[in-house]
């Protein structure tokens, strides 16, 4: 080889050395891709949903949001379908599922590392409740949801009672329940519990459905906290002061709450959920907020939730997937989506600035979202919303239906433990718990 | 190659060809659609599965279960049989004398046939929201009706008795479905036997007994199997109105199979379920089969 031909050689490899590191350089430049399913609804309508990923893509031209806007009935049908063949699923969605939570990825580390953001930014209740499980973190809370009651004071000026105030108790609600039932009119005082697992139920009886280890239903489903609770709602469904199981189900159009007939002033209180206070507020009715009511000396449960927004534990591209995820669940991503639809953020600061932060009834509603969660105690027992209150759901209808005495309460309780222990004993090896 | 295809002439293959190609469609979807689903639902049966976790072989203790420690599984199945028991006859008996009505010669029947069929395809769920509605007690329009005649109504969906006989009645509204078959089935009888029977002095009711009913019975037997098969099925009320309740007086095998593959996530017993009803369904099926020759009348 000549010297010459050697210093072409040397000039080619350099060239194609060059050219190489060229294409590597465009390589690491295409943008990452990160894919997206979600639903629209009131709080987070489509515009949002694309004002977020504008935002954010303008902020990070490295990554792409491949979004799937769809229905919520086909929601869970395709996120089990991809999470049970293990390929498919998106990088980033709501894991709202209990058997889902395996598969996400636990973010710990990527929101430790963050210097802009930090679980302390969250209402707590609502990070520990809905953002953790097993001791992981498994996504960040996305919006803010809970029960509490809502009072139309013009029904409550009217009838010449006082407001209810947050300390009250079982006893008072049916009384004020009472006080305000009309019949001439047409309207009831207050609406009834939903269901045993609401905090209502555990408000009044402070007490749980089965041990904490999910193995003995004797003495916790029947003991005397529970009795007291089922009594008092013997108690309330016996004072008529409520719309029978048929009303609400023909008059209360709202599938989980009688918003309509409140809204009316056909009913003077009810356990609605902060879309409901949005709904009335929009349709300017002079409503008040309290929590649910309490036995004094026991802890204050309130039933909320959020929606737990989450990375795929088998995504390809976990840090751009948790960019995306921290700007969406976090204040950017939230505070777009309380601007543009009705979200309720779950980080306090961005909370602050809702369009109506200063009402009377808004403040009410803050005044829930600290309380202890009953989805503390749901979280760890999966076992209990399907299978066991399945078993137990017999004694509720009881009442509901006025089929029993005030002093068969007991009895009837009594008789839900063995097929709520058999219903325990085959779900807790299944699901945990 | 098989010895058929050898035998046969070149045309005969290339016509067979034509035919396979023209049946592929169908058998492809059949396999993957049905016959794939049904093996794959056998082998989960003998599964504990969650959907989305791998499947966990456990043998036949699920048909155990069933059979030996679920009393939601009995309770389901009664509640199932009388849904079965009260409303086959019913659609059975009231399509045929809504077919029978509509074969009048009288004006406008079109218009009729067509009013009474469009219940039949509109969605089930808009139809259990609308009864839901009707069978209010204090302000439905059934009892407001019964309280013109000083009938106090029942509690209907929301009384453990009446829940499911109200479910039943709700099937009614669909039986200008099955009116529509029999009306089929009746224009395809002879014109000249209900002459003939006219001429030697049969009355309506010996016409209809004589004639109609023995000529309608393939009619019958195809409607008997189908309305069968959709009696066994019945949910979409159970889940709309009634959840199941009161009293679990409406948790009918098929809202239980829902419950426990969707809700408790319990799919290799949901799949046991499922192949149980099927079964069920099929031995139905089966039996009125076997009978029908004793009492369906085929011209031919």
């Amino acid at each position: 080889m000549t010297a010459l031909s050697f210093r072409k050689s040397l000039a080619l490899v350099c060239a194609l050395a060059l050219l190489l590191a060229g294409i590597g350089g465009v390589a690491a430049q295409e943008p990452v891709t990160i894919t997206w399913w979600t639903l629209a609804s009131a709080e987070s309508p489509e515009p949002a949903i694309r004002a977020v990923i504008e935002a954010f893509e303008a902020e990070h031209p490295d990554i792409k949001i491949d979004v799937t806007i769809m229905a919520e009935s086909a929601y869970g049908d395709l996120m089990n379908t991809a999470l049970g063949a293990g390929e498919g699923a998106p990088d980033i969605a709501y894991f709202w599922e209990t058997p889902w939570l395996p598969h996400t990825l636990d973010i710990t580390d990527h929101l430790e590392a963050d210097p802009d953001l930090s679980r302390d930014d969250y209402f707590a209740e609502y990070f520990t409740n809905w953002a953790t499980w097993n001791g992981r973190v498994v996504g960040l809370p996305f919006t803010v949801g809970a029960n509490f009651v809502m009072y139309n004071k013009d029904v409550f000026d009217e009838a010449g009672v006082d407001y209810p105030t947050a300390d009250w108790t079982p006893e008072e609600y049916i009384e004020i329940a009472t006080a305000l039932t009309d019949p001439a009119k047409r309207r009831w005082g207050g609406d009834r519990p939903r269901g045993p697992f609401r905090a209502v139920w555990r408000n009044i009886g402070a007490t749980k459905p089965y041990s904490d280890d999910s193995s003995t239903v004797e003495g916790y489903f029947n003991g005397p906290e529970s009795v007291a609770a089922y009594t008092w709602l013997w108690d309330l469904v016996a004072s008529g002061a409520t719309p029978t199981p048929a009303d609400i189900e023909v008059l209360g159009t709202e599938g989980t709450g009688p918003v309509d007939l409140f809204i009316a002033g056909r009913l003077g209180m009810a356990t609605l959920n902060n879309g409901h206070m949005i709904t009335a507020a929009n349709a300017g009715v002079n409503f008040g907020i309290v929590p649910e009511p309490h036995v004094p000396g026991n802890e204050r449960f309130v039933h909320a939730w959020a929606l737990r927004a989450s990375i795929w534990a088998g995504t390809e591209h976990p840090d751009e997937a948790y960019e995306f995820l921290s700007f969406w669940a976090g204040p950017e991503g939230q505070r777009i989506n309380m601007e543009i639809g009705a979200l309720m953020p779950s980080l306090p600061a961005v909370l602050a600035d809702y369009p109506d932060a200063d009402s009377d009834y808004f403040q009410g509603f803050m005044g829930v979202l600290d309380a202890t969660q009953t989805a503390e105690w749901r979280a760890d027992h999966p076992c209990w919303r399907g299978a066991v209150i399945r078993a137990v759901s017999d004694a509720w209808d009881l009442i509901m239906l006025g089929e029993i005495e005030r002093d068969e309460v007991q009895a009837t309780l009594d008789s839900m433990v063995e097929p709520a222990q058999a219903a325990l004993d085959e779900c807790v090896p299944r699901l945990g718990g | 190659m098989p010895s058929f295809w050898r035998n046969m002439t070149a045309q005969e293959r290339r016509s067979a060809r034509t035919g396979y190609l023209a049946l592929a469609p169908w058998a492809f979807g059949f396999l993957v659609f049905y016959a794939f689903p049904i093996v794959a639902t056998f082998y989960f049966s003998l599964t504990q599965w969650t959907l989305v976790d791998p499947p966990v072989w456990v043998g036949l203790d699920n048909y155990t279960r069933m059979f030996t420690r679920d009393p939601l599984f009995l309770s389901s199945l009664k509640a199932t049989l009388l849904f079965v028991a009260l409303s086959l006859p019913l659609k059975l008996v009231l399509g045929l004398m809504l077919a029978l009505l509509l074969n009048l010669k009288i004006a406008g029947m079109n218009f009729f046939r067509t009013v009474f069929f469009i219940p039949a395809v509109i969605s089930g769920v808009a139809v259990s929201l609308m009864w839901i509605w009707f069978l209010q007690p204090d302000t439905g329009v059934v009892n407001t009706l019964l309280s013109y005649v000083g009938v106090q109504g029942p509690y209907w969906f929301w009384d453990r008795d009446w829940a499911l006989p109200s479910v039943a009645i709700m099937s009614i509204w669909k039986v200008g479905g099955a009116a529509i078959i029999y009306l089929a089935g009746l224009q395809n009888i002879p014109a000249h036997l209900y002459e003939a029977a006219e001429i030697d002095g049969a009355g309506k009711w010996r016409r209809f007994w004589r004639i109609t009913l023995p000529l309608l019975t393939p009619t019958l037997f195809f409607q008997l199997i189908i309305e069968l098969i959709d009696a066994f099925k019945i949910f979409t009320e159970a889940f709309v109105i009634t959840k199941g309740g009161p009293l679990k007086a409406t948790y009918f095998f098929l809202y239980y199979f829902y419950e426990e593959a969707f809700r408790n996530f319990n799919m290799g017993y949901a799949s046991a379920l499922a192949l149980f009803l099927l079964a069920v369904i099929m031995g139905c099926t089966v039996f009125v089969y076997r009978t029908s020759d004793r009492w369906v009348y085929y011209e031919n």
